[in-house]
């Protein structure tokens, strides 16, 4: 195939209405509250079978296969394999507290603590797994051999040795464990190769970083030279306690303000540089969004979220699915005759750790 | 019989998109390349995907990635053997949107209905070897923590003996810890906290709370209480995280409520079988309403503190105390002073006993 479509607009394009996520979304989040949150297994399910079906790639949608009878049963193995041990172990260690075997108590909610650790890593892969195997783009799918229990160890210990250094090295660990999953996915026949580099995700980092020390800094320097500009607030009087307290709001409301700013840039750096390092066969990935749109897109969010007195969280998913697609580009070319069935297993049960630990995939 | 009609088909061997018509003979058919035939596939391996642009999409069983996709008006005669479309997920599709969310919120308030009653009934049910291992597990010699002397012991066991008929069952132990606070476990274990009997002003105020935790002992409440608790997590379980967490307060909540007006009203009749005034237990309790700040408020605007607290509030229970007190009835008091003097300083007596819990300091 030749791939002078790629000049004139994005390998994906979006094509769905928030209105017809609408229709989808409304009775979802109806059968998800009278089926005591049960249904909202089939109900993300419906939600990606519309979004993937709104989305193009070069000249085909893509297809969501996976099923809510496959989320279900993977919460289902996540409560019984970890929620139930669990709740005994914390029984247990209540008890051993009672006895007063404080040492031994602390120990088990350790080895409680790293077990949860690693189980996280590995929800982490397995749901990218589960994700992949479950997306069909002309009649082909991803997927991994890999189970995951390997990566779930490289979680463990480059997540320590990124908050080891004070926090210094987590942009490494990001980018590194992002390398390490995606480098074990494949699609069709190819694997997939990812090279992001993390020095320069550094300078954002620090910006990160130093946002509190630099707003203290700020704070002194202003007071200081409140008091070089002669007297203190007392002095002043009133108004003198007045402007203090302005300035004072400000402060705060700045650490507020910048702190998930400086957040938000860092991540939007982390995201380009992860998927720009992204390769499959002779395809090479970016993604487009820059700080600002990062920004705009969570304060409109919020916004939404807010006016709609939380009925708006529904779209979400919405939202975050078009962010994402609007913003992915592709460049190379494919060749559809080599593009053959993947080989890789398919689970029997999706993202039920993920589920269990609520959170967030890719 | 044979039908022709145009449609794309993937092999799901490779990318390449077939234009093909379909050949119907009996219940299999043919897909027709221009110089290629495929098939023959039986219909009844046919399976529904996914409805995308224009077109339904379907798929063979246990062929990864076949697809077979139909725009346009489909002919009656291939439509009849093709499955249904799939909207919600099989049971919603299958009873209506309306009449399946009846019936889930139906089954719904019956599953958290059975949580809520049936624990009652099943309490008493679980063998009392369950509740006593149960017991042992969790208090066992509580970390050496409970005091014991020859004369303190003997006036514990005539206190227990005067409250409750068959007190061989019955675990009633102090604890060195310097709080003012009892609990009922399983298996018949009541533990007195120091701190409870050393602030006593008489012993019927020790009296008066030593009956209502055996109350709860002999209503089965721990039990109730836990299998309740159990039941509520499996049943909202489905609900993520803090939304299902405050249900499950809010109505075990209510129900511990309940358990606490019972443990008084057999707290109050043990007292009377046992001639000993209930004006004690009400002036304890009018002490804790000055701690727990209930006095100040009239008795008419309690309603929404009380009904959120687990406990009474100490105002009301002081009230219900007072009211049970029958005029002219000749009291006695519930140990001697003696007996008296030896319980409240069996604590410091004992020396062996630790105090505290293992992670304080004193």
């Amino acid at each position: 195939m030749n791939d002078d479509i790629f000049q004139r607009h994005s390998a994906f394009r979006f094509h769905g209405s928030w209105l017809e996520f609408a229709r989808i979304a409304f009775p979802n989040l109806l059968l998800t509250i009278v089926t005591l949150g049960i249904y909202r297994f089939w109900a993300t399910t419906r939600e990606r079978e519309y979004l993937w079906s709104k989305t193009e790639f070069i000249d085909e949608r893509l297809e969501w296969t996976g099923k809510g009878i496959e989320l279900f049963i993977g919460f289902i193995m996540a409560f019984l394999l970890i929620g139930l041990p669990l709740i005994v172990i914390q029984l247990i260690s209540q008890g051993l507290i009672f006895r007063g075997e404080t040492i031994l108590a602390a120990v088990i909610t350790l080895m409680m603590f790293l077990l949860l650790f690693y189980l996280t890593g590995v929800a982490y892969f397995r749901a990218l797994r589960y994700r992949l195997s479950r997306t069909y783009w002309r009649g082909i799918r991803g997927g991994s051999d890999d189970p995951g229990f390997q990566y779930g160890l490289a979680y463990m210990w480059k997540s320590m040795v990124g908050w080891l250094p004070i926090f210094l090295l987590v942009p490494w660990s990001m980018i590194s464990l992002w390398n390490d999953r995606w480098n074990a996915m494949s699609f069709g026949p190819h694997r997939f190769s990812a090279t992001a580099e993390w020095k320069p995700l550094m300078k954002r980092y620090l910006l990160f970083y130093l946002v509190p020390f630099l707003l203290f800094i700020g704070a002194v320097v202003f007071g200081i030279s409140m008091a070089a500009s002669g007297g203190t607030p007392d002095a002043l009087g009133g108004t003198g306690m007045a402007v203090g307290a302005i300035f004072a709001i400000i402060g705060v409301l700045s650490f507020y303000l910048f702190l998930p700013l400086a957040a938000l840039a860092y991540y939007s750096k982390y995201f380009r540089l992860a998927v720009g390092g992204l390769r499959l066969h002779n395809l090479e990935f970016d993604f487009r969004a820059r700080a600002p749109d990062w920004i705009l897109f969570f304060l409109a969010n919020i916004a939404i979220i807010v006016c709609t007195l939380g009925i708006g969280y529904i779209f979400m998913p919405y939202r975050n699915w078009k962010f994402f697609v609007d913003h992915m580009e592709a460049y190379g070319e494919i060749n559809v005759d080599e593009l053959t069935q993947s080989e890789t297993v398919v689970a029997k049960h999706g993202e039920g750790l993920l589920d269990a630990f609520d959170v967030g995939a890719i | 019989m044979s039908t022709f009609f145009d449609a794309w088909h993937y092999d799901g061997k490779s990318a390449v998109r077939r234009k093909v018509e379909v050949q119907i003979i009996g219940t299999q058919f043919y897909l027709l390349e221009t110089e290629r035939r495929h098939g023959p596939f039986a219909f009844s391996d046919v399976e529904y995907v996914t409805h995308k642009v224009d077109a339904d999409v379907y798929g063979l069983k246990a062929t990864d990635g076949w697809r077979l996709m139909l725009s346009g008006p489909v002919p009656a005669d291939l439509n009849a053997m093709l499955p249904a479309r799939r909207n919600y997920g099989g049971w919603v599709d299958r009873l209506g949107f309306g009449k399946a969310a009846v019936a889930f919120t139906l089954a719904s308030a019956a599953a958290v209905a059975i949580v809520l009653l049936s624990p009652q009934w099943l309490a008493p049910l679980i063998p009392d070897s369950v509740d006593e291992k149960l017991g042992d597990a969790l208090v066992g010699d509580f970390g050496g923590r409970f005091c014991s002397t020859p004369a303190g012991d003997a006036a514990m066991k005539k206190l227990v003996a005067s409250l409750d008929a068959n007190p061989d069952d019955l675990q009633v132990e102090v604890a060195k810890i310097d709080m003012i606070n009892a609990v009922a476990l399983p298996g018949g274990n009541v533990i007195l906290f120091d701190g409870l009997v050393k602030q006593a002003r008489s012993p019927d105020e020790v009296a008066g709370v030593l009956a209502h935790e055996i109350g709860h002992v002999r209503e089965k409440h721990v039990m109730q209480a836990l299998l309740r608790q159990m039941g509520l997590a499996v049943v909202l379980g489905g609900i993520d995280g803090n939304s299902g967490a405050l249900v499950n307060n809010m109505l075990s909540m209510s129900y511990s409520r309940e358990s606490e007006a019972e443990a008084d009203a057999h707290s109050m009749k043990a007292l009377g079988g046992a001639n000993i005034s209930p004006i004690g237990t009400a002036s304890f309790f009018d002490r804790l309403s000055e701690m727990d700040g209930s006095a100040s408020s009239s008795t008419s605007d309690n309603g929404i503190a009380g009904y959120m607290s687990s406990h009474p509030l100490s105002r009301s229970r002081k009230d219900a105390f007072e009211k049970s007190i029958v005029k002219g009835k000749n009291y006695k008091p519930a140990l001697t002073p003696t007996e008296w003097t030896e319980l409240k300083t069996m604590c410091t007596q004992d020396r062996k006993a630790k105090s505290g819990f293992g992670f304080d300091f004193n």
